[in-house]
């Protein structure tokens, strides 16, 4: 991979100016329709846990977590299927098709962030400086990502289904996460299992850090490590084998 | 040194009797038993050495598999059997112009797809005039692609290709486009490579062009490898073999 990272970035600026090459309003749209969705959601939901410190700020924070993970692997699912040329015209590592837009995403995701920070500062009062490490918690998160990615993109060549299958997952994961509504709301005899869903986990990590300013236990930063390589080299590896055929099948 | 070693290289593919491509039309599949497939080899036991710096010629009919052992060798398809060896840098031109994105500069477009052929950055800024001038598009670096017209597509990546400085050229028929001139200015190009001491393997229908151009030939039909050996022999072989089907039907 080393050997075609000019290609890589090449890519993902293409991808990125493609994403808002609508010039600068169309950019400006493009950041925009997160905040107005926790817009939304907060006038829905704000009387229903108007006991709940930072609601606000905390609804903000797990719509860009569910963000990435949705924009992420949704972009990286289609990546493979939406450049048939490069799949059956030219031979370059098909991961670097998938890579590509996994880091487009994550540059999106990057500057809305960078756009919540003022925010956060603005609502709540202050940055904690636990926010200097939220790189390590972001970075984590960006190999599960692209790890499904890996999985979805191969799969989707295969499955033309599976966008459609994945949409509704996607929406289901967002109601199946802490975002909306606290952990507290959930029966106490589910949690165990609500906690599986590591979408649960980085959201506590990102509030941890970017808004509570307190340091989640090492264990959690050790499992987001866990899942990070384990979604990734699984990924990979299925990636691997199922790529043989996406010439014979695109 | 051989650049490129094939053996005993076989390609399979699998013809649904019905194409399936979504997850329910398999579920569907799976429950009426209607799971079946032909097999097809369009690639059998296909044998081969091309020394370095040999232009070798690939013959025969619609879809005798030239095309597919020609994918094989760019890595595109995956051998299911067999083995091939490549040596240096390979550049496959089974289309010109792959990666091209509408929406960019002709400018942008020229690092992507020099990328896609294994340049460096450094490497297409050094050769980006040349680019540029070889194309005859110097005024347009700024244009969107989008708003090129196919010969000047055609054009600019045909420039980049040819600045990409492979070991190795895989050609498939992609250069019978194009008017006359620019056929022209490829065949001069290829010639130019192959003096350059560049192996060049070489796909097509025109005889002509592969009796110029390559010492050494090989005819494929139904997959399988019938003559090989000098340009002139093979393509004579070839011309028995499409009389021989003119006189059975």
């Amino acid at each position: 991979m080393w050997q075609y990272r000019e290609l890589i970035k090449n890519l993902t600026v293409a991808e990125i100016k493609n994403r808002y090459q609508n010039t600068v309003l169309g950019f400006f749209w493009s950041i925009l329709s997160p905040f107005l969705l926790a817009v939304v959601l907060w006038f829905v939901f704000r009387n229903i846990f108007k006991q709940e410190e930072n609601f606000a700020v905390n609804l903000l924070v797990g719509i860009m977590v569910w963000r990435f993970f949705a924009n992420g692997t949704f972009s990286c699912l289609v990546s493979v299927v939406a450049k048939p040329n490069l799949v059956t015209r030219v031979y370059i590592p098909r991961q670097i098709l998938v890579l590509s837009t996994a880091l487009s995403s994550l540059f999106t995701s990057f500057l809305e962030i960078l756009i919540l920070l003022p925010i956060i500062f603005a609502l709540t009062g202050g940055i904690p400086w636990t926010a200097c490490l939220f790189p390590f918690a972001f970075i984590l998160y960006f190999w599960i990502v692209y790890g499904l990615g890996l999985i979805l993109a191969a799969l989707f060549v295969y499955f033309r289904d599976l966008s459609q299958i994945w949409d509704v997952l996607i929406n289901a994961l967002f109601f199946c996460s802490p975002i909306v509504y606290p952990i507290s709301a959930v029966p106490y005899q589910l949690v165990p299992y609500y906690m599986l869903n590591p979408i649960t986990r980085i959201i506590f990590v990102y509030r941890d850090l970017l808004v509570a300013g307190t340091l989640p236990s090492l264990n959690t930063f050790l499992l987001l490590a866990a899942f990070g390589a384990g979604f990734f080299l699984f990924g990979h590896f299925a990636f691997q084998k199922l790529q043989r055929r996406f010439a014979e099948a695109i | 040194m051989d650049a490129i070693t094939v053996e005993k290289l076989s390609k399979k593919f699998r013809i649904p009797h019905e194409r399936k491509t979504t997850l329910f039309q398999h579920l569907i599949g799976i429950v009426k038993q209607q799971y079946a497939y032909e097999e097809f080899w369009a690639l059998k036991d296909i044998s081969f050495e091309i020394e370095k710096g040999e232009a070798f010629g690939i013959i025969g009919r619609n879809g005798s598999g030239k095309s597919t052992l020609l994918k094989i060798l760019a890595k595109v398809l995956y051998p299911d059997a067999g083995r091939v060896e490549m040596n240096g840098r390979v550049a496959s031109f089974l289309e010109l112009g792959v990666g091209f994105q509408p929406e960019l500069t002709a400018e942008e477009n020229v690092y992507i797809y020099g990328s896609v052929l294994g340049l460096s950055r450094k490497e297409i800024s050094r050769c980006y005039r040349e680019i540029f001038d070889f194309a005859e598009l110097e005024r347009f670096q700024n244009m969107k692609l989008k708003n090129f017209s196919s010969g000047m597509y055609l054009r600019l990546a045909f420039s980049v290709a040819v600045h990409a400085d492979p070991d190795t050229l895989l050609i498939d028929e992609v250069f019978a486009v194009g008017d006359e001139a620019f056929q022209k200015k490829c065949a001069e190009k290829i010639n130019e490579f192959k003096s350059h001491g560049k192996t060049i393997v070489f796909v097509s229908h025109a005889l002509d062009t592969v009796k110029s151009l390559c010492q050494r030939s090989i005819l494929i039909d139904g997959g399988r490898a019938v003559s090989a050996g000098q340009t002139e022999k093979v393509i004579s072989d070839y011309l028995v073999l499409l009389n021989g089907e003119n006189h059975n039907s």
